[in-house]
């Protein structure tokens, strides 16, 4: 495939075949053994770049990142944070102050996400740093770095400008476009943010026919109104800045939805049609009442969410057919999403709990409860919504409903956790959502000492 | 010229408090600080020799048998494919630490499932690993236990100890506890994974690795290969990360130099996190029961700890639990108990603190268990039993802080404010603190250095190692000390096995021993700057580039009149430690938030008091602690290996299922050093400090977790499910 993307502010050309990781590229094809591989499946952040286009500068994974994604993007690595005469970046110069860096091998990762976060004004750095594991230094000494570098201004050096886009059939740019080459190629890979087709090749050695879907700028928009339109290509990121203020308590579980660089890549779309029952966009989201659209060829049409999810692994999907948008409401004030996990980031959730009830007076009238991680499947709670519905909303109705939890859910035992435990805190999680709404206090974060 | 020195007596003249400089023990940036920070330090997968092929371990997909036939055409033919090696010599995992011999030959049998049995070497890394792939392996399978508890246990007797009657001491005890407490299989997970790229010249291989301890790992890579020491040359100038995993020669390093010799070519091979999580070490699992009988006033009168750990068949190295418990509490009546399960996981070895790792944090659970039963703070229930003298042997600890470590801590960390159990809550979230000591043996191990002083500044070698401890900043920090220079005008090459043999990095002797050694050698030289002074060693005063004797002061550089003075430093262990129990002492504090509704931890705060002797650099000496004290959250919060119960295989092999903790499972963490000079270690009163943080930190956790919800978890780790009652 013809690729066209900029690295460490140099004009690069090239044919590669589409499976080519950026990872592999750099440190075999050119050379630059900065970039470090830890992992190579998204895990550690020891092969952060900068990757930046039209919508900024982000951090990305370079061992999960196919060649072809960067085409009209300029990347930068580690060696590209220094300047070209090799004056060290204001990040640099207090990693060392403040020795953030023991071993170093984590620390070219992290020197590129801080990096990111400086040049965009970031001071949240537990959140910008989430996705880089370092096992030397217990993280304190460069969550100060990160702060001592907060003032400096951005070096000039570190301003990119991007390449023209080269066309490809398989890297389309509009939907039209899409719609059209998926029809001729059903049995086509679509991939989007590659944070989990990236592993079928990289770990499973899977050969795959990839159409990127990078370059549908139409299907990367959000359209607020009364009905909230999120295009399939939304990365996580993006969706997480867009429900801020819409559903906040959505935003902050995409927070915990694995790692920034993980959520720079992946996209909503990805996310669904993945069909992982431990997804945490899904039960968030058929809380919410999400519509899905589907295309295939010029064929469009809509289901509710819930519906998409027929068993393990298996969704209501033709073949040549994709997700194109999901549609939620703007108005959900009780929305309530919760996840447990045994790590605070960049983990799995054991169970993710989403609740949103409709209260009139003081009488519950609709109730829609969704949870990742209780069956193969996203799925609904019916009929604790059954036992909800038409109740005063109290402490004896939560209870009383409590009991059929059963009825919706049998979960396993796996690694994550007990059948019985998942059971017992998905019981919990209402009675949590009840003294939620009361406004008692259930983050960690409010009562962080 | 060699200044050798055994130590045999303490050294109590604390020399280096009357150097002139000022530089040792301040927080110097680590010298290797702008290589790291651009990407610029070369590590083991990162040469590239001309003409150098990848190879790719080949790993049995059987628990223990036989490779009865290797079908390489399938493999042979694909592109780019050079060749399927099988040599006798390739090692089946990697060799114990300090070991003089390689590891276990013969890759045709299978100890373990995932054990390496092949190399396939190819011009790519990918070509490589698609053609290991390729591979059609016929075995012959045998029956083998996997399950430490399926299986009847020795029981070394030079490993069980006794005193006194423990039985009749729990019979007659006020308060008693009976406690039996289980860790799984932890890793290491050093963020570099192995590697070796090989590259013979003649009949001398040069060997690039991920390796810890040179001197030893040479004579192990010399024994694997059936050739002489001489011609084995190991470089490891950075390596990412050890924690143990790097101790000893391992099977990459053994099969890339066989590859190179067989193809004439430098041949890299480089594992996968997943080949690193099946073929390193992993700490043992283990069961640990815990007996502790006291008075009415807390006073021990008993002290067992029984346990229960696991390796492979023939193995010499067993996860020593208890190694800490004799010399920690005092109590008449005592008895160790030490089983090893033979099964067929993965070879078990050392990982960070072996032994005080697991064994003090459990420990120190139990105490907490006593503390709760007899209804004293567990701060005092420690205070009253700390031994005047070791128990058992009697004889004086060089010094024993624990006491002071823990007055202080309660003390800083607002101890205090501690409640009974359930009394704090915040919203949803219950709020505990927990207390544990902290205990790692001291060791010092033989050591060289060469100094070599010009008109210019000073150089360092030694074959010593630095894995992101800061080696090279505090053997510079020691010799810009002793010779009065700026750190700038020191130089320090580490690495390379061409230099004066070290003691390598690990069992926290790492900095003390090569340490000592450049301390040594730069006392050689103070003595002929001496004779030029016409003074005394100890009468001159070395500062700044300058000497002085009384009124007299000289350029160093008009001394030394183009003249190159070079002087090689070697330290031993000696009787100074059979003469005293040495050891280093901490005591951890941690507050926890625990959620009645999903029994999630979260750490709030954490604080850990030292005193490990001579700080050498406060920033890096901090941030060892710092890095303890995470695994320990780790250890406690989130870390084990799942191994399947029908194979022993390691089913979360890879770092998205093997949680080390991340930044916002790390809360503020606040390390102090208490003051402490320890003259049974050495000359520069300095002792280990990389593996103290994590010895402990996990039982503060668990305890803080039980004051916090009421609930003892006793099953590590304490995920959420165990701590929801």
């Amino acid at each position: 495939m013809q690729i066209a993307f900029h690295l460490n502010g140099t004009p690069v050309r090239l044919d590669a075949p589409p499976t080519r990781t950026l990872l592999d590229w750099l440190r075999e094809d050119r050379g630059l053994c900065g970039t470090k591989e830890g992992c190579n499946e998204g895990d550690c952040g020891a092969c952060t770049v900068m990757v930046t286009d039209e919508g900024g500068a982000r951090a990305l994974n370079a061992c999960i990142l196919f060649l072809p994604q960067l085409d009209g993007k300029s990347v930068r690595t580690v060696e590209g944070i220094s300047s070209p005469e090799g004056a060290l970046h204001p990040v640099q110069e207090a990693m060392i102050a403040h020795h953030g860096s023991q071993c170093g091998f984590c620390t070219p990762g992290f020197v590129v996400s801080m990096a990111v976060g400086h040049a965009c004004g970031r001071t949240d750095h537990d959140d910008v740093l989430a996705g880089n594991l370092c096992r030397c230094t217990g993280y304190a000494p460069i969550i100060r770095a990160a702060e001592a570098a907060e003032a400096a201004p951005v070096p000039a050096w570190m301003q990119d400008t991007v390449p023209e886009r080269t066309a490809d059939p398989f890297r389309p740019s509009s939907v039209a476009e899409l719609a059209r080459v998926y029809a001729a190629h059903p049995d086509a890979t679509l991939v989007a943010g590659a944070t989990d087709v990236g592993l079928w090749v990289t770990k499973e050695l899977r050969s795959i026919r990839p159409i990127f879907l990078n370059g549908l700028r139409d299907m990367q928009q959000i359209e607020m109104g009364e009905t909230i339109r999120i295009g399939a290509g939304v990365t996580i990121s993006a969706l997480r800045d867009a429900m801020r203020d819409v559903h906040p308590s959505f935003a902050e579980l995409l927070r915990r939805y694995a790692s920034v660089q993980i959520r720079n890549a992946a996209t909503i779309g990805g996310n669904i049609a993945n069909g992982s029952p431990i997804g945490d966009g899904p039960p968030a989201l058929i809380a919410l009442g999400a519509a899905l659209h589907l295309r295939r060829g010029d064929a469009v049409r809509q289901i509710p969410l819930e519906d998409f999810f027929l068993e393990y692994r298996r969704q209501d999907r033709l073949a040549g057919e994709f997700v194109e948008a999901v549609t939620i409401p703007a108005a959900a004030p009780t929305l309530r999403c919760y996840k447990i996990s045994k790590r605070f980031d960049q983990d799995i959730s054991a169970a993710c709990g989403c609740f949103n009830l409709t209260i009139e007076g003081s009488i519950i009238t609709d109730a829609r409860i969704a949870f990742g991680g209780m069956a193969g499947i996203p799925k609904r709670a019916t009929a604790v919504e059954t036992a909800l519905i038409g109740q005063p909303w109290s402490l004896a109705t939560v209870t009383s409903a409590l009991p059929a939890f059963a009825t919706d859910y049998q979960p396993m035992t796996d690694m994550r956790a007990s059948a019985e435990y998942r059971l017992e805190a998905a019981r919990n999680l209402l009675v949590r959502y009840f003294h939620d709404l009361s406004g008692e206090p259930v983050s960690v974060l409010e009562v962080a000492p | 010229m060699t200044r050798h020195r055994k130590i045999d007596h303490p050294d109590d003249d604390n020399r280096l408090d009357s150097m002139a400089q000022g530089v040792l023990g301040k927080p110097v940036d680590r010298l290797e600080g702008p290589l790291k920070v651009s990407g610029l330090a070369t590590y083991a997968a990162e040469a590239r020799p001309s003409g150098m092929v990848h190879g790719v371990l080949v790993r049995a997909t059987i628990t223990k048998g036989r490779v009865t036939a290797i079908d390489r055409q399938a493999a042979l033919a694909l592109p780019g494919v050079l060749a399927v090696i099988t040599d006798p010599r390739m090692v089946r995992y990697s060799a114990q630490g300090m070991a003089d011999k390689g590891p276990k030959a013969g890759p045709q049998t299978v100890d373990y499932h995932g054990q390496p049995i092949a190399l396939v070497v190819a011009e790519g890394f990918e070509q490589a690993r698609h053609a290991a792939n390729a591979l059609h392996i016929a075995y012959e399978e045998e029956p083998a236990p996997v399950d430490p508890d399926a299986v009847t246990p020795e029981m070394p007797q030079a490993k069980q100890k006794a005193q006194g009657d423990l039985d009749a001491a729990m019979r007659d005890a006020a308060f008693g506890i009976d406690s039996t407490y289980t860790t799984p299989t932890l890793m290491a997970a050093a963020m570099e994974p192995h590697a070796a790229i090989a590259e013979w010249d003649g009949d001398n291989v040069t060997v690039r690795a991920a390796l810890q301890m040179l001197a030893s790992d040479r004579k192990q890579l010399a024994d694997a290969l059936g050739i002489e020491l001489e011609r084995v040359r190991l470089l490891a100038p950075y390596v990412g990360g050890g924690f143990g995993s790097k101790l000893g020669i391992a099977p990459e390093a053994v099969a890339a130099a066989i590859a190179a010799k067989e193809l004439g070519v430098p041949v890299s091979v480089a594992l996968t996190r997943m080949q690193e999580f099946d073929i390193t070490h992993r700490r043992s699992e283990s069961r640990q029961r815990v007996l502790l009988a006291a008075g009415a006033d807390g006073v021990l009168t008993g002290i067992g700890h029984e346990v229960l750990v696991s390796n492979l068949p023939d193995s010499p190295f067993s996860e020593p639990v208890t190694q800490a418990t004799p010399f920690t509490y005092q109590a008449a009546h005592r008895r160790i108990v030490h089983r090893i399960a033979r099964v067929h996981r993965s070879c078990a070895g050392s990982v960070r603190a072996p032994g005080e790792a697991i064994g003090v944090t459990v420990f120190e659970a139990a105490m907490d268990e006593l503390a709760e039963a007899v209804g004293i703070d567990p701060v005092e229930l420690r205070l009253r039993n700390i031994p005047d003298r070791e128990p058992g042997t009697g004889r004086p600890y060089s010094v024993n802080r624990l006491g002071d470590c823990l007055r202080e801590g309660a003390h800083r960390f607002g101890w205090s404010q501690r409640r009974a159990p359930r009394e704090r809550r915040e919203g949803e979230w219950f709020i505990g603190m927990g207390v544990a000591a902290a205990v790692r043996v001291n060791m010092l191990i033989e050591s060289r250095a060469r100094v070599t002083l010009t008109e210019d500044g000073a150089k360092v070698e030694t074959d010593m190692t630095d894995i992101g401890t800061g080696t090279y900043t505090i053997l510079r920090q020691i010799a810009a000390e002793m010779l009065g220079l700026p750190v700038d005008a020191v130089e320090v090459h580490l690495g390379d096995t061409d230099f004066p043999p070290a003691a390598g990095s690990g069992g926290s002797f790492g900095a003390a021993s090569s340490g000592t050694s450049v301390y040594l050698a730069c006392e050689d030289l103070r003595t002929r700057i001496a004779e030029r002074m016409g003074c005394a060693e100890a009468e001159l005063r070395l500062q700044d580039g300058r000497a002085s004797f009384r009124n007299d002061t000289r350029e160093l550089r008009d001394l030394l009149a183009g003249e190159v003075l070079v002087a090689e430093g070697h330290v031993e262990p000696g009787d100074a430690e059979k003469q005293a129990r040495q050891a280093t002492w901490g005591a951890h504090f941690a507050e926890v938030a625990v959620s009645r509704y999903t029994g999630e931890v979260r750490v709030r705060r954490m604080l850990g008091v030292f005193a490990c002797g001579r700080i050498l650099n406060e920033k890096t000496a901090r941030s060892q602690c710092l890095g303890g004290m995470t695994f320990g959250i780790g250890m406690a919060l989130t870390e084990a290996v799942e191994h399947d119960p029908r194979s022993g295989h390691i089913v979360n092999r890879d770092l998205a299922a093997y949680h080390l903790p991340s930044h916002a499972d790390v809360p503020a963490q606040d390390v102090i050093f208490l003051p402490d000079r320890d003259g049974f270690a050495g000359p520069m009163q300095a002792k280990g400090i990389g593996e103290l943080g994590i010895c402990g930190a996990g039982g503060a956790v668990l305890n803080a977790i039980y004051n916090a919800r009421g609930v003892r978890v006793r099953d590590l780790p304490a995920t959420p499910d165990k701590v929801m009652p």
